[in-house]
């Protein structure tokens, strides 16, 4: 009779402990997923682009993330859209795009300007008529630069309107932007040609940028 | 937001309106959206049929390797166009480094200040990317021939390289069709390329069987190639047909050719 209100009691208070280890478990189970969702929920895109010209294709759609303590630094991915003109086909491009927009300047409750940004990207262009790594037929350093990817640098100006909390639809802001851009072969040419005049070398591209959150 | 949206809407679609036409607004070093001239070289051809018809004496000029020296083509065509004795200029190809659009509207815009009607042939570097379709909506052809009075010139697209196996290059077919044509004018050829036979551009292999389509024109006076980025004369073949080298634009280096009843002279030029 001892022997099994022992065992009883035995068996009871390991279900307790077990119980009790399942709750703190599940306590930090959740602290790991929301810190888990969390991480990820930084990785959400804040804004949405619309960028036309600039080397990247006719019309490129984006997206991407700003961050620093004045959101001035920008990390956009773009796809671009190439109409096939003179080729053989239309094409497709890719780009990976960094900014710097150093100032902000408030000039009323909801408008403000940014009066100098900068960065670079590199665009890549899909189709087997271009490469990256000069294919084996030719001897080796026969070409100097890939088909495939080509560098840009730019500098440029914004505006940006900010909807009041009525006003939001889907966007917190709109952000009007300009660039002036060359590429890596633009530039050797420039550099080798005094021949060429900024019109020749340089390239304008207009954006809009919608600020989600 | 509705507001704005309308106003980014109306600011888009002016700005695709408004410089869709400026080279500021290309879209991409491939884009292969040509402003300006095109066809130049079915354009001129005709007027150069036209102008050495019934001529005894034609000279012309050949240029070659332009690509990335546009300071250099410049003082070219300024020093071709001081003088006052020339009937045409034949350019043998690389205008361009990677083949991208701006490169060739750059070049053809600084060609098209020559006083005299000129040509291009293609060249391997001109056919990277998709060089090939923006050089074929510029100039014309890649493979074309032309009568300066009595002589067939005949050009020739030799960047097998280039094309790997889809394509005929050198097209033999086309050089038969041309064989086929017989025209009691034509007295003498001169055939020009971008890439020698015996460059590595072409099939190793073919080199010495198009050098004996070529031989079967009528009196092959002599070829003239490109590529080599120096002034070069070799018997290539030791058969007494000369392979003219011309040098690179970098070199401000040019040829002037005479071609009289009694034969041929070759003039080098430097400036």
């Amino acid at each position: 009779m001892k022997k099994r209100l022992l065992c009883i009691k035995v068996i009871i208070s390991l279900l307790f402990i077990l119980i009790s280890m399942n709750l703190h478990s599940e306590c930090k189970y959740d602290k790991r997923i929301n810190n888990y969702k969390k991480a990820w929920a930084k990785l959400i895109p804040s804004y949405t682009k619309i960028q036309y010209g600039g080397g990247m294709g006719l019309l490129s759609f984006g997206t991407g993330w700003d961050y620093g303590k004045r959101n001035q630094g920008e990390t956009d991915i773009f796809f671009g859209f190439l109409p096939k003109y003179s080729t053989d086909k239309a094409k497709a491009t890719f780009t990976l795009k960094q900014n710097y927009i150093p100032w902000s300047v408030q000039l009323t409750p909801i408008f403000s300007i940014e009066p100098f940004s900068c960065g670079g990207y590199f665009n890549t262009i899909f189709g087997s008529e271009f490469w990256s790594r000069q294919p084996h037929k030719y001897p080796k350093g026969y070409y100097q630069l890939p088909s495939k990817i080509r560098m840009h640098i730019f500098m440029g100006q914004r505006i940006t309107f900010l909807f009041s909390k009525e006003q939001r639809y889907l966007a917190k802001s709109i952000s009007l932007y300009y660039e002036l851009s060359t590429s890596d072969i633009l530039l050797i040419s420039r550099i080798d040609n005094s021949y060429l005049r900024p019109r020749d070398y340089l390239r304008l591209s207009f954006g809009l940028k919608l600020h989600l959150f | 937001m509705k507001v704005m949206n309308i106003r980014c809407k109306i600011f888009l679609l002016l700005s695709l309106i408004l410089f869709n036409g400026c080279e500021l607004f290309e879209p991409h070093e491939y884009a292969g959206k040509i402003r300006g001239e095109k066809s130049i070289n079915t354009t001129n051809l005709y007027q150069i049929e036209n102008n050495c018809r019934n001529k005894e004496v034609i000279k012309f000029a050949v240029i070659s390797d332009s690509q990335g020296w546009y300071n250099q083509l410049e003082d070219c065509v300024n020093d071709i166009n001081s003088r006052g004795d020339i009937d045409f200029v034949l350019h043998l190809g690389d205008l361009t480094d990677y083949g991208a659009t701006h490169e060739f509207a750059m070049q053809r815009d600084i060609l098209q200040k020559l006083r005299y009607p000129y040509l291009c042939v293609i060249g391997n570097h001109d056919c990277l990317g998709n060089g090939e379709y923006v050089f074929k909506e510029i100039f014309g052809e890649l493979n074309f021939s032309f009568m300066a009075g009595d002589t067939r010139f005949v050009m020739l697209n030799t960047n097998s390289l280039e094309f790997d196996y889809s394509e005929r290059v050198p097209d033999f077919i086309y050089i038969e069709e041309l064989l086929s044509v017989k025209n009691p004018s034509h007295k003498r050829t001169i055939v020009a390329m971008h890439a020698a036979p015996n460059s590595e551009q072409l099939v190793k292999n073919l080199s010495k069987s198009f050098h004996s389509y070529i031989s079967r024109f009528p009196n092959l006076l002599f070829c003239l190639n490109g590529h080599g980025h120096s002034f070069l004369e070799s018997d290539i073949f030791n058969d007494g047909i000369v392979y003219y080298q011309c040098t690179c634009l970098k070199k401000r280096g040019y040829y002037i050719f005479t071609l009289n009843a009694d034969g041929y002279e070759k003039e080098i030029i430097m400036y």
